[in-house]
């Protein structure tokens, strides 16, 4: 994620203006501690809770030793130590438990509050970054980011503390008593944790190590079977082929079952092995062998024996918490990492001090750009739009059109070159302040879960019903939106779902409503149904007259509509002009029209009828003839 | 959680479980009792002859030789048979996703499947493969610890014995508690979920209206939302997890109290006692840690369960004796079809005569893209039939039915493999001739050309690496190469650029002629070149006829074309 990140434009156009960067901008990547800070104090008590019910829980342990260090010692039993010994056991008990109670209850909540600071400190950075670096990723991969690796730090913060020390204070605090009751039984006790810490190199060996790379990469071969033969289903099976993808699938699980299983076995001998060593069973055995040499030799006195049995058992429990919560901590670590990395992102520079544009002339002044480096999608494009204009774009597939009306609302910045608004360079506009002259309708328009009246009236939170009604009328989905369940209250995406058209229509509303003076359209999904199609076309033939307008012209009648026809190849103004002037030329835009038409030759005498109406050029500029008719419903 | 495993998978993985489990069962059992050789051990260490124990100690040292044979035996035999399983499952899973009606997956189940199909079972069965051995451990050998200590002394034996129910019931507390939270807590997961995923997609609205700097206050409730419920659940599951360590700590400190009561008043010896204390303690931590493996059971009992219920969905019938349909004609006889409490087709009855082509138009939502589904059974009318040559296409196996229907919709897969591969696909026989001549005719040959790798490009995730019109005219050229006798096509809506346009154009003339088509019309130029058009609204017909009659009868399908007829013709 960082090597991409590095070799974006927007990054080297940031490093060429250092001083537009603002200084949250620069941060660098935000350590765990850092992140983790703000929760210091809670997580301080945590641990000194943990700390505290972890040695109080030793103390009826240490009731048990003290009782038989007690009743075996020769002479009378004193009943009165008895007592206080049993109390102070009991009463240990109770403060453990307290603690602990205490310890994991803050714990618990803690985890809550710092899981929804990260995720709110994400959506806050991934709602600043370039719209450039979010469209280069899958939405899943940051979507995982925001929510299932910020799950997986939860061991981290509710459970960590407590594991670790547990598995550590615990057994340092034994291993000191024990020293200071016998040093020589103390070595002996942890002969077995010290021979079981041998074992692991074998547990590392190259052939594991190459075992362990196998079952991951065979694990990833599901991953991917899985999704392709689901994803591929419908092919597969309206293929005839239904045996196919389903054998992929097939084959790679039982390749993983294989390689796991060798993986297992491959293990199996020195797990056993380890695991033996450090069960109860054969640590006791260890210490009382030990004692018994100890005790017959006369070096110890019997009663020291029992702090052993009971607290030695715990010297093992490291050894096991590192094998037991490994791969808890080490998905933890890799979540926190890929968070650190999205925080890490630096977001579009705001400028510090913003320009303002006069007027609404957009200028593109030897615009380059590519996605990648060594492969340039525009290749030194100058272009004005002037106010009160239509400017189509047309040009094969892969030509940068979407590329170049993207850099309008400023969803890239470009590499060299400027993009200017009103004389300004877009770069030093306030980001509000562009969100309020440029809106967009572009293929794919994601709608939001809300209501349909809270998705066209988004740049305008306020805006009143009528208003929103206008606009919906204006975009021709007033009649459909009426036929939802609640009319304007409707969720979409709950209550009622919208066609691809239909969402077009929504954007299209929600463009109409903002009321920018500069507009860009991607007349693409067009032919989603008549409908839309005539909703885009009144659109622009019924816009203000001062409006600077951009759209991708698919269709020669859009074209034919505009003021100025732009063709675009490999990146590259080609031909430009008005349309009659271009047709007459008979250069690039109208081969590619022919070529266009090639298909549409066999089509009826009823079409073409159709199309020759809808070729009819418009005599007269936008602005003068429908200027009134927009946000009116004027069938 | 076996038994669902069993009943996922039948009973025959059940002998070989069954033996890993009395194997892992014996292991504890054997550790338990070793535990009873401490008894003679303590005793002469603390009495007066502590040279007695070393043959104890022996034999102690062989019982826990026994115990690591039987465990690594349990272990391999664990493993052997959590392989079978894994692939057992692997391969019922697969066996019916791949009967699974394909109207079944759609967009939200095909990532929740394939997740489930990729990790969700491993992470099922890996979970019980490792949780097994400690879970019957920590159960048995406790059991078998308490026995040894009953076996010792009566009334400290029945003390420990007292914390078997209430442990039992504290773990049956908790769980009950946790699901309920768990439970919440996932379902506010997936809303924020589908919050974020929302919120990085509609990134460009958002900022156009200028909420880049505002919180996204539809994303950060759901967040709060998480929050709150995770505060729930952390409140149900401490008491439990605190009630296990209490229970099992009251119990011990219980034994403490009574054998020092004991020991006090001479009735039992101080060999004895201290023996139980030290068999109790040993107790204390496998009892602890079902608290642990408890959760993490539950984390994959809740995949299974989501496993089950996927099996459990049924699999497209299949007829017992297939009918080979000797016409090409495509019927719809009353066919009514319903989904989610919708009608979507509410009594449609068309016909299509062999060779001819039917054009189906309407608003969205009209139900024009399910009436090609029902005809390749991607689901099954709830009434009335769908006929293919007169026979019911129930009555059609799968096999026989979609070796007769080349289908071309609007969003195409392609599988990550060479573009020869994707193509093939069609006919996987083919030979090179008849696989360049679809490609011709589809214009694949063009795009072939120019790309480096020739018919060895590879296309990418999902065919990622074509552009739309290039995966349509694979599409296409993968149809042609199937030459099936019925063609389903649903016209791409979104506009392809003008050159790409004009291939796939060419390519589906070619693909169409002659041959019995259904399709979804978007254009009126290819609803020109229909023999019939039916007009399709609210799941019903409103309209049929010939693209003029109908025209020129000025009713709904008139109107609808109308719209975008009128509109550039105004000057």
């Amino acid at each position: 994620m960082t090597t991409t990140s590095a070799t974006t434009p927007t990054q080297s156009s940031q490093s060429s203006q250092p001083s537009q960067s603002d200084q949250s901008a620069q941060s660098a990547r935000p350590s765990v501690a850092g992140l983790l800070r703000p929760f210091g104090r809670s997580f301080a008590a945590v641990v000194a809770l943990q700390v505290a019910g972890a040695v109080a829980g030793l103390a009826p342990l240490l009731a048990v030793a003290e009782l038989g260090r007690t009743l075996l010692s020769p002479g009378p039993v004193d009943d009165g130590h008895v007592r206080t010994v049993v109390a102070a056991g009991a009463a240990g008990l109770l403060l453990h438990l307290l603690c602990t109670t205490a310890s994991s209850g803050i714990g618990h909540l803690l985890d809550g509050r710092v899981q929804l600071a990260l995720r709110r400190q994400l959506a806050a950075r991934l709602g600043r970054v370039p719209i450039g670096w979010l469209a280069r990723r899958r939405t899943g991969e940051l979507a995982k980011v925001v929510g299932d690796d910020v799950g997986a730090v939860h061991p981290f913060i509710a459970h960590t503390p407590g594991e670790l020390t547990s598995a550590f204070v615990v057994p340092l605090i034994s291993l000191v008593y024990l020293c200071t009751v016998d040093w020589r039984l103390t070595l002996i006790t942890l002969a077995p944790v010290i021979l079981a810490v041998a074992l692991v190199p074998l547990m590392l060996t190259p052939a594991r190590q190459r075992e362990e790379r196998d079952r991951d990469a065979a694990m990833g071969r599901i991953a991917d079977a899985a999704v392709e033969f689901v994803q591929g289903i419908a092919v597969v099976k309206t293929f005839g082929g239904a045996g196919r993808a389903h054998r992929a699938f097939r084959t790679a699980t039982d390749e993983f079952t294989e390689v796991f299983h060798r993986f297992v076995r491959g293990l199996a001998g020195t797990a056993a092995a380890m695991q033996t060593l450090l069960s109860p069973p054969f640590v006791l055995l260890a210490v009382l062998t030990g004692g018994t040499a100890l005790i017959t030799g006369g070096g110890m006195p019997p009663a020291d024996l029992l702090p052993f049995l009971l607290l030695g058992l715990g010297l093992t429990a490291p050894v096991a918490a590192l094998g037991h919560g490994f791969d808890d901590m080490r998905a933890a670590h890799q979540a926190l990492r890929r968070i650190r990395d999205v925080l890490a992102v630096p977001p579009l520079p705001q400028p510090a001090r913003p320009a303002v544009p006069r007027g609404h002339r957009v200028e593109l002044r030897g615009v380059r750009f590519g996605y990648e480096d060594g492969h340039e999608v525009l290749r030194g494009v100058d272009l004005v739009l002037e106010p009160g204009t239509i400017t189509a774009l047309v040009g094969p597939s892969g030509s940068g059109k979407s590329t170049l009306v993207r850099l309008l609302p400023r969803f890239f910045d470009p590499g060299h070159g400027s993009v200017l608004l009103g004389g300004a360079d877009l770069r030093d506009l306030d980001s509000r302040e562009l969100g309020r002259a440029v809106s967009f309708v572009f293929q794919d328009m994601r709608l939001l879960r809300a209501s349909v009246a809270e998705n066209i009236a988004l740049a305008v939170p306020h805006a009143a019903p009528g208003d929103v009604e206008r606009a919906a009328r204006a975009a021709h989905i007033h009649d459909r939106i009426l036929q939802l369940p609640r009319g304007y209250d409707t969720v979409l995406g709950e209550e009622a779902a919208l066609s691809g058209g239909e969402a077009q229509r929504i954007a299209l509303a929600r463009a109409l409503l903002a009321d920018t003076p500069v507009l860009v359209l991607d007349e693409a999904t067009a032919f989603a149904d008549p409908r839309t199609e005539l909703a885009v076309r009144r659109t622009l033939t019924s816009l203000g007259e001062d409006r600077t307008v951009l759209v991708i012209a698919h269709r020669l009648e859009t074209a034919r509509a505009a003021d100025t026809v732009v063709v675009l190849r490999d990146g590259r103004i080609v031909e430009r002009g008005t349309p009659d002037e271009l047709l007459v030329e008979q250069g690039e835009f109208t081969a590619l029209w022919q070529s266009g038409r090639a298909g549409e030759v066999r089509t009826g005498t009823t079409a073409r009828a159709g199309r020759t109406a809808r070729t009819t050029p418009r005599a007269t500029t936008p602005g003068t003839t429908h200027g009134p008719a927009r946000g009116e419903d004027d069938r | 959680m076996i038994r669902t495993l069993f009943r996922v998978l039948g009973d025959r993985y059940a002998r070989p479980v069954r033996r890993t489990v009395a194997l892992m069962t014996a292991a504890a059992i054997v550790e338990g009792l070793s535990y009873a050789l401490l008894v003679p051990v303590l005793r002469s260490l603390f009495g007066s002859s502590p040279h007695d124990a070393w043959p104890w100690l022996a034999v102690f040292a062989a019982a826990i030789a026994v115990c690591a044979v039987l465990r690594y035996i349990s272990d391999l035999s664990g493993f052997r048979v959590g392989t079978t399983l894994l692939r057992g499952v692997y391969h019922r899973l697969g066996d019916h996703l791949a009967r699974l009606p394909l109207g079944w997956y759609d967009t939200a189940r095909v990532g929740e499947v394939s997740v489930l199909a990729g990790q969700g079972v491993l992470r099922a069965l890996s979970v019980i493969a490792h949780l097994l051995a400690p879970l019957i451990s920590a159960c048995v050998t406790p059991l078998t610890t308490v026995a040894v200590m009953l076996a010792l002394d009566w009334r400290l034996g029945l003390a420990a014995l007292a914390a078997v129910p209430l442990v039992v019931l504290v773990h049956r507390w908790t769980g009950r508690a946790t699901a309920a939270a768990d439970e919440e807590r996932a379902a506010r997961d997936r809303d924020a979920t589908d919050r974020v995923v929302e919120y990085l997609q509609a990134q460009p609205v958002l900022r156009a209206g200028g909420r880049t700097t505002e919180r996204f206050h539809l994303l950060d409730a759901s967040l709060q939302r998480v929050e709150r419920s995770s505060r729930r659940s952390a409140r149900a599951v401490v008491p439990g997890a605190l009630g296990l360590t209490f229970t099992v700590q009251a119990v011990f400190t219980a034994l403490l109290v009574l054998g020092a009561h004991l020991a006090l008043g001479g009735q039992v010896g101080t060999a004895q006692v201290l023996t139980v204390l030290v068999l109790a303690a040993r107790c204390a931590d496998p009892l602890l840690s079902l608290g642990h493996l408890g959760g993490r059971l539950r984390g994959a009992r809740a995949e299974l369960a989501r496993l089950e219920t996927l099996l459990d969905t049924p699999p497209l019938p299949e007829p017992r004796r297939p009918v080979k349909p000797r016409r090409h004609d495509v019927e719809f006889d009353s066919v009514v079809f319903r989904r989610d409490g919708r009608t979507v087709l509410d009594g449609v009855s068309l016909t299509v005569p062999q060779g001819q082509r039917l054009a189906v138009v309407g608003p969205s939502g009209a139900g024009k893209t399910t009436l090609l589904h029902l005809l390749a059974r991607f689901h099954d009318a709830d009434s009335g039939a769908v006929r293919l040559g007169g026979a019911d296409v129930r009555a059609v196996g799968t096999e026989e039915l979609m070796s007769r229907i080349a289908v071309v919709f609007q969003d195409v897969y392609l599988f990550e493999g060479t573009i020869e591969e994707n193509v093939r696909l069609g006919r996987p026989d083919a030979t090179g001739s008849e696989l360049r001549a679809a490609a011709a005719a589809a214009r694949l040959d063009e795009v072939v050309d120019r790309l480096p790798g020739g018919w060895q490009t590879r296309v990418g995730e999902g065919g990622a690496r074509l552009s739309g019109g290039e995966r349509q005219r694979v599409s296409i050229a993968r149809a042609l190469l199937k030459d099936a006798p019925v063609v389903l096509l649903d016209e791409v809506t979104s506009a392809l650029d003008p050159v790409n346009e004009a291939a796939v154009n060419e390519g589906i003339e070619r693909l169409l002629r002659g041959r019995t088509v259904v399709m979804v019309a978007h254009r009126l130029s290819t609803v020109e070149r229909a023999d019939r058009v039916a007009f399709l609204d609210g799941g019903r017909i409103a309209e049929q006829g010939d693209h003029r009659e109908l025209l020129a009868r000025g009713g709904r399908y008139a109107a609808f074309w109308s719209d975008a007829l009128t509109v550039a013709s105004r000057p």
